[in-house]
């Protein structure tokens, strides 16, 4: 999908567009009734200042033809937009004696027919829905309209999302809801064209910028386009979602708490703390949210068998339980080296009914275990689903997993602005793979105010090589399923990777990240096993609060930044799970050997 | 021109896989030639990755292996730069998506097409993905191998349309590895490429005895054995070629005039 920005009359609209980059701006040419009609010369003024990459639409009123050629002679303008009664008799005739492409408008009213917008002569057809008097119209009336078209009328960037999820326009053309008292305004104007390049983005095959993809087996692509096509279904299912959300809210017990932190914020002496309580969660970490959605849209598939990977194995247990829940039949893939460090968390799954598997290959770890089931899913695909535990692996695994992690910053956002009556300055997660930390960003991505920052496990530090800091030390490649960044050698060889979180000891990151990353939406910012170890032990003794590990990676850089704002500011961070499988292994970082 | 149909012309054809550098790739270089001596029509030099999510355990040790000794994408080239100098036979590199795209892919595909090989096979770059990598091939006359599964179904008819060199199809569901049953249904998948494409069509994955190679061999132009024969340089290390070189020549004799 493409975007328009019409109605540009002002030195400032060209310095923001140009900014901006939407693919159309349009100016209205002598059409006096309206207060943002100009004079061709004018036209031309701003064209020579425009970025040459933006298409200039000029829009007219039942001019004589003659005379929208000879701007066009001119080239002052590379489309036509004809928003009169214009005919196609006159379509015609224009054609003849100019060989710009030409885009009619229709105002959908009562009396609008949809065959005499199919058939103009015209090479685009625009729909409006009244005069540029920005009201919207019914859908209905359009719904039937094959041809590529332009989409006006009522748009702004609150609307874009909710407005084109049912019809699919060519482009969308805005101009009053981009505009904030009659002139336009540049951050509605930003938001907008971002809001629909990065659609576009998302929807060439699951790409974010460069990043994503479908980088498997042929054996496996009828089953990941089974999957696409499923949720894509399930996902605009009122059954399906009131479901998922009963699941969500009786079972894993969502919404989950927004906790003012008191006495850290008073401790800190900074900006005000608040902590997301998926630690409060079913199972106790985030990974429910997922894999409820994921186990649910499964059995709909009429799948009767999930296989999982699992590191810590925080998402093993929860899938293991979404299983037991379903009735259905689950294995879990887990590296040697992690069932040996999580034992509680093997015979929970063994418990929960499920078998679970001990990966010996490359270095028994997080990346293996992912490896694992991968292979494990070629073996049997009519009936298994593979529940992907982060927002990683081929499309649409990432959008699937951001999508039922997202419910945190749909209750952040709403949270927030109930206790503060606004949004916060900063969200703070961890980042593995990524699914807890793109879970408290997705709803806050538009919101360009709130800083974003995901902290990624920096081991031992990021100039060692026991890291697992993808995004400050790795580069780009192609692996489980996806582009996006890795911890790699320069022959392409996935590098060993290390951090004494489980969880985020992982060699890749989503490729949803990558491109926040590369469109610096959000940072990201290595923490080390020493600095997080300080956040695990700080939290517990100050709010009571055991975090998990990995957690303990966001609070180390919330403490960091807290004292370096001001006191009406605003943190949240996502505290993703509960610390209690980690005590052992701190206390033994202490030089402490406990049995668990 | 590759020279992938020449290796359909004496019979049906024979391909092995070896993963290179293990044990090294002075043996590797061996074995192309006993090979080639055995009857093999076109040898797939396998560049081993770190993490190959399509193999079994055979070729995922010996990948391990061979890296374990310090192979690189470099020393390969310089080995296949060598091999060039003595033997014409038709090669293939088979590798996966990352080592070529983190090598850069026009580098890398430049690199094959003035050694002189043939084809390149991705097993992680499905039709979907593919264009990343085939139309650098074309540039540079190398041809890039498109994979059927039997999964793939619909998929057959548009995936043949746009294959190149030789259509690999993947005889059974999971991962490379020897199989004690393979089953007849890949046959179907034969015929509906055949309808589509005047490629010739090879079998692989699972395939390790004369018998299952003839029969594989009776429903398509040719079979592909990987595992079988890594499992042999594993076993005998340094030792490898001749025996390496009497099982190529066994398969070539029970497949060559079905």
């Amino acid at each position: 999908m493409k975007i328009k920005i019409c109605g540009l009359y002002r030195e400032e609209d060209i310095e923001y567009v140009n900014i901006a980059m939407p693919d159309f701006i349009g100016f209205i040419i002598d059409f006096p009734k309206s207060h943002r009609s100009i004079t061709p010369q004018l036209a031309k003024k701003l064209k020579s200042k425009l970025n040459p990459k933006i298409k200039t639409v000029g829009v007219f009123v039942n001019a004589p033809y003659e005379y929208i050629a000879q701007i066009c002679k001119e080239n002052i303008i590379d489309m036509v937009q004809l928003h009169g009664s214009e005919d196609d008799e006159y379509i015609k005739m224009l054609k003849e004696i100019t060989d710009k492409e030409i885009i009619k408008a229709f105002v959908v009213k009562d009396d609008f027919d949809p065959k005499q917008a199919e058939h103009s002569l015209a090479d685009y057809i625009l729909l409006d829905g009244g005069m540029g008097s920005g009201k919207s119209f019914s859908y209905e009336k359009i719904k039937d309209i094959r041809r590529p078209f332009f989409l006006a009328g009522g748009l702004s960037p609150e609307n874009i999302e909710e407005s084109t999820s049912l019809i699919k326009p060519f482009s969308i053309d805005m101009s009053s809801g981009v505009e904030t008292d009659k002139v336009k305004d540049f951050k509605k104007i930003i938001s907008a064209v971002k809001q629909v390049h990065r659609r576009e983005n998302n929807m060439k095959k699951g790409r974010f910028g460069v990043h994503g993809g479908q980088y498997i087996p042929e054996t496996l692509m009828n089953a990941v386009l089974e999957l696409e096509a499923a949720y894509e279904y399930y996902k605009n299912d009122d059954g399906f979602q009131k479901e998922l959300t009963e699941l969500l809210n009786e079972y894993a017990g969502r919404p989950s708490r927004l906790y003012f932190a008191k006495k850290m914020t008073k401790d800190l002496g900074g900006a005000k703390i608040y902590l997301k309580r998926e630690d409060l969660n079913h199972t106790g970490a985030h990974k429910i949210n997922n894999v409820l959605g994921q186990v649910l849209l499964a059995k709909k598939m009429g799948k009767t068998r999930v296989i999982a990977e699992t590191g810590a194995g925080q998402h093993g247990v929860a899938t293991a339980t979404a299983a037991a829940l379903f009735g259905m039949e689950c294995e879990i893939f887990m590296g040697k080296e992690d069932t040996e460090r999580q034992a509680l968390n093997v015979y929970k799954m063994r418990l929960l009914g499920s078998k679970v598997h001990e990966v010996t290959s490359g270095t028994a770890t997080l990346k293996d275990a992912v490896s694992e089931t991968m292979r494990e899913w070629t073996k049997r695909i009519h009936d298994t689903h593979y529940v992907l535990g982060s927002v990683m692996g081929p499309h649409p695994f990432p959008i699937i997993v951001r999508d039922f992690q997202a419910v945190i910053s749909k209750e952040i956002k709403e949270q927030c602005l109930e206790k503060e009556g606004r949004l916060p300055d900063a969200v703070i997660a961890c980042v593995g793979g990524g699914s807890n930390a793109i879970g408290a960003f997705y709803n806050f991505i538009e919101d360009e105010d709130v800083r974003l920052i995901g902290c990624e496990a920096a081991g031992r530090g990021i100039d060692t090589f026991e890291t697992a800091a993808t995004i400050s030390t790795g580069s780009l490649g192609i692996f489980h399923g996806m582009k996006s960044y890795f911890c790699q050698d320069e022959y392409g060889q996935i590098a060993p990777v290390y951090s004494i979180s489980a969880g985020l000891d992982y060699p890749g990151v989503g490729p949803e990240h990558a491109y926040l990353n590369d469109i610096k939406r959000a940072e990201y910012v290595p923490v080390t096993d020493e600095e997080s170890v300080i956040a695990f032990e700080y939290l517990s003794k100050m709010e009571g609060i055991i975090p998990a590990i990995e957690s303990a990676h966001a609070l180390s850089y919330a403490m960091k930044l807290a004292p370096t704002l001001s006191k009406d500011k605003i943190i949240v961070v996502n505290l993703s799970g509960r610390g209690d499988k980690d005590c052992a292994a701190i206390a033994r970082y202490r030089g402490e050997d406990i049995d668990e | 021109m590759s020279k992938i149909k020449k290796a359909f012309e004496n019979g049906k054809a024979f391909i092995p896989f070896i993963t290179c550098g293990d044990p090294n790739l002075d043996i590797t270089e061996e074995l192309v030639y006993a090979m080639e001596e055995a009857g093999a029509d076109l040898i797939e030099l396998g560049i081993p990755f770190s993490d190959p999510t399509a193999e079994g355990s055979v070729i995922q040790a010996a990948s391990l292996r061979a890296l374990n000794g310090g192979v690189t994408t470099d020393k390969i080239f310089e080995m296949i730069k060598r091999i060039r100098k003595n033997s014409g036979i038709p090669l293939a590199i088979m590798t996966y998506a990352n080592v070529v795209f983190s090598y850069n892919t026009e580098k890398f595909i430049k690199t094959m097409g003035e050694m002189g090989v043939d084809a390149l096979i991705l097993p992680d770059v499905p039709f979907e993905e593919k264009e990343e990598f085939s139309l650098v091939c074309e540039k540079y006359d190398v041809d890039f191998i498109s994979l059927i599964a039997p999964t793939s179904n619909e998929r057959v008819e548009k995936v043949a349309r746009e294959a190149k060199g030789f259509v690999y199809c993947v005889s059974s569901l999971g991962v490379t590895g020897t199989r004690t049953d393979i089953s007849n249904d890949i046959g179907s998948s034969v015929e509906m490429i055949r309808n589509k494409s005047n490629l010739p069509c090879a079998i692989g994955f699972g395939i390790s005895t004369p018998e299952q190679a003839k029969k594989m061999a009776s429903l398509s132009d040719g079979v592909i054995v990987g595992s079988a024969i890594v499992k042999l340089c594993g076993e005998y290390g340094e030792e490898c070629v001749p025996i390496v070189k009497d099982f190529v020549m066994e398969m070539k004799e029970a497949i060559r005039t079905v």
